[in-house]
């Protein structure tokens, strides 16, 4: 933990200064009262293009944004509406559908970071093909969202291979992408197989921190594997349970574009809308950039508010340690 | 304490100054350069276009020698967001590409009349009611856009059916659906409403049948009752085709663009609603059913006192922007791009039905030369005639009609309402 141990040699340095030929108080209370103006400016004038560019290219056009979204659209362009976008917004049910959508992928958020936390154990714990497995759950992390949704597209088709599969073993078709209640699992169902390839990754460097000789005292002890998970695995690897939570979380709320688009347009019933393609779609398609403006806004505080929770999260582990 | 205030106020400053500026931009810039005029649009990358925008430019050059035109390509999928980004900053093409209806009207604001200047094209090109809005015209058609009904004639053949004499009412058209499917198994429409398209397609290609001309003519200029039975019964048709077997397996996960026209092109399904030029047209079915094996049919009778017509309007058109340095050189190459001989070239190359009602289109096939016949006494789309936001909220009802969660009488009453709205 590097800010645990740097105070070290910040405290030798004054000690090492003390230790040199005295200098006389009266000197050094004169020049730290005429410190040139450069040398006082110095620090602002260093940190000045970091915060320029904060400013200018983040915190400027979220001011806007923000800005734009009390304003109108269409005839009432450039006048101000007050909380109109708003009050259109919460009224609006594809704009409320696209937020329980948020919901359910918070709700959802378990089952991603579990499948690569249990894979990467498996691959651990040397099951036989690891290798293989090691490098072929990593191969979909690789493909762009729109190849991805071409493959599923045509996998899930009504008339597809999966319903011919399923028909095989007796069970009737399933309209994967056309099936309201169906259509958003499938869509979150190929992003996590999609995307779990790089928590993989994460959970195997998390792995390659854990101490081995605490799993084969567990064995010794007769702890089944089940325990070993539960009791050993599972805590050793805190930390790195955390941050895949977060990025992953992070990925669902803000990649998810790509997929939803290519695979459902946001349909059946607009079922599988997301709040970005929400905003896309009333900027591009429908030319309400005021209400995209304050979808963006709405989507920015939630946003704000998983980062804030996730942020506290951390912290608190960070307290643990 | 002091330092936190400070950055607060920085914060939040600026909020107060909120609902200031508009999203969609100040209203004038420059487009092309001096001497420059830059056109998008999604066709001119196109081989199948190539010798239209040839044809175009020579004729434009031929007029004006000193100027050069930049044609840009923009990815059809994203070409409204693209063109909203434009709008919205003032600046962009002198010359755009659109489709007829609610994306030409939505946008009519950032585009310049055009009467005065096409007055002499008026009468040689047909569909201006799509590019038209509050009395203005805003855009050239380049080709006509309409939804006949096409069928299979060897699917009517097996069956032991007259392919040269299909079904002309409702109930005859459902007897031969019957037919073909017991003799060759084949659906009888080929439908995709992924997109939520399919509605669309389905109440312009069947309501000529069921609305009276007087019903057609009033929704057509805007008096829309969606209560009326025959507006009912459009959406009453729509669900028991569903019901009754008529459409192909899932309907609202087949994509319209392109896997309910492949559904039809492989003879697995004896009727669609298709398009007249692009994609989804009789060039595209005659290259896999051959030429003669392809048919159109009017729209079958559901009320008697209804008078079945090709629905049709402007397909695809330019417009000018309304911040274009020199209005008059501007509309002077949409004169260009609509010029008899590059209309001609569009027609043969790219397989579209042009907007120019002179071309001769007897050697394309029995499907195109009958839907060149019926452009005279064809009429506007009745889906064309809605805006936007009610066509999106038509195909998401329409997903809900198939699927059984929404009521007919309901979901007219939610089109209504969006549509007095608009």
């Amino acid at each position: 933990m590097p800010i645990a141990s740097s105070p070290t040699p910040v405290r030798t340095a004054p000690g090492l200064r003390t230790g040199g030929p005295p200098v006389p108080r009266s000197r050094a209370g004169t020049r730290r009262g005429v410190r040139p103006l450069s040398e006082r400016l110095a620090p602002y004038i260093l940190v000045a293009p970091a915060v320029l560019i904060i400013a200018v290219f983040r915190l400027y056009p979220l001011v806007l944004g923000v800005n734009f979204s009390f304003t109108g659209d269409g005839d009432r362009n450039g006048q101000t509406v007050g909380w109109d976008n708003y009050a259109i917004l919460f009224a609006d049910p594809l704009f409320r559908e696209s937020m329980r959508n948020v919901g359910l992928l918070v709700l959802l958020l378990p089952v991603a970071v579990a499948i690569p936390g249990l894979l990467a154990t498996f691959i651990y714990l040397r099951v036989p093909g690891h290798r293989v497995y090691r490098s072929v759950y990593f191969f979909p992390a690789v493909l762009s969202p729109v190849i991805i949704g071409a493959i599923f597209n045509l996998l899930l088709a009504f008339d597809g291979p999966v319903n011919t599969l399923l028909a095989i073993v007796g069970l009737g078709p399933v309209d994967w992408l056309g099936d309201p209640d169906v259509a958003i699992f499938a869509v979150v169902g190929v992003h996590i197989w999609a995307t779990f390839g790089m928590a993989l990754v994460v959970f195997l460097a998390g792995f390659a921190t854990l101490d081995a000789s605490l799993i084969d005292a567990a064995r010794v002890d007769g702890a089944s594997l089940p325990k070993v998970i539960r009791h050993v695995i599972v805590p050793g690897l805190s930390r790195t349970i955390q941050f895949v939570v977060v990025t992953t979380m992070i990925g669902m709320l803000t990649s998810m574009f790509g997929l939803v688009y290519v695979m459902t347009g946001g349909g059946p019933e607009g079922s599988t809308y997301l709040p970005e393609y929400y905003i896309w779609f009333q900027q591009g398609q429908m030319s309400r950039p005021a209400l995209a403006s304050a979808a963006s806004t709405v989507l920015f505080f939630v946003m704000l508010g998983v980062g804030l929770l996730q942020l506290g999260i951390l912290r608190r582990s960070g307290r643990e340690d | 304490m002091k330092r936190r205030t400070l950055w607060t106020t920085v914060l939040i400053g600026p909020l107060a100054l909120y609902g200031c500026g508009s999203a969609a931009g100040p209203d004038s810039s420059e487009g092309g350069g001096e001497g420059t005029l830059v056109v998008w649009d999604w066709k001119s990358g196109d081989a199948t276009a190539e010798s239209y925008i040839e044809q175009a430019k020579a004729d434009f050059a031929e007029k004006h020698p000193d100027v050069e035109v930049e044609f840009v390509a923009q990815p059809f999928d994203q070409y409204y967001n693209l063109l909203g980004t434009a709008i919205q900053s003032g600046e962009g093409p002198d010359v755009m590409l659109f489709n007829g209806g609610g994306q030409l009207r939505d946008r009519a604001d950032a585009l310049l009349p055009l009467e005065d200047y096409l007055a002499e094209d008026m009468d040689r090109l047909a569909g201006w009611e799509a590019f038209s809005a509050d009395g203005h015209v805003y855009a050239a058609p380049v080709t006509l856009q309409g939804h006949p009904i096409y069928y299979n004639k060897t699917l009517y053949e097996e069956a032991g059916l007259d392919p040269e004499s299909p079904a002309a009412t409702w109930n005859d058209f459902l007897d031969d659906c019957t037919t073909i499917t017991d003799a060759t198994d084949a659906k009888c429409f080929a439908m995709g409403n992924k997109e939520g398209y399919g509605i669309q397609f389905f109440l312009s290609g069947l309501g000529s049948g069921v609305l009276t001309p007087q019903e057609y003519d009033d929704w057509i200029a805007g008096n829309r009752d969606w209560t009326s039975p025959g507006v009912k019964q459009v959406f009453e048709m729509w669900v028991e085709a569903e019901q009754d077997g008529l459409n192909n397996d899932g309907v609202n996960s087949t994509a319209m663009f392109n896997d309910e026209f492949a559904i039809f092109e492989a003879g697995e399904a004896a009727h669609v609603i298709g398009l007249m030029s692009d994609v989804g047209h009789w060039k595209e079915f005659n290259d896999f059913l051959d030429a003669e094996n392809v048919g159109v049919m009017p729209a079958p009778l559901v009320n008697p006192e209804a008078a079945p017509s090709l629905p049709y309007d402007g397909g695809i058109g330019y417009g000018v922007a309304e911040w274009t340095a020199d209005p008059e050189l501007a509309a002077d190459l949409v004169r260009s791009l609509t010029s008899p001989a590059a209309l001609e070239a569009f027609y043969a190359d790219a397989g579209a039905i042009a907007a120019d009602t002179t071309i001769d289109a007897s050697d394309s096939g029995p499907a195109a030369a009958e839907i060149v016949d019926q452009i005279p006494t064809g009429r506007p789309a009745l889906h064309v005639a809605l805006s936007a936001e009610t066509l999106e909220l038509m195909g998401r009802l329409s997903q809900e009609l198939l699927s059984g969660s929404v009521t007919v009488d309901d979901a007219l009453s939610q089109l209504a309402e969006s549509d007095q709205a608009a």
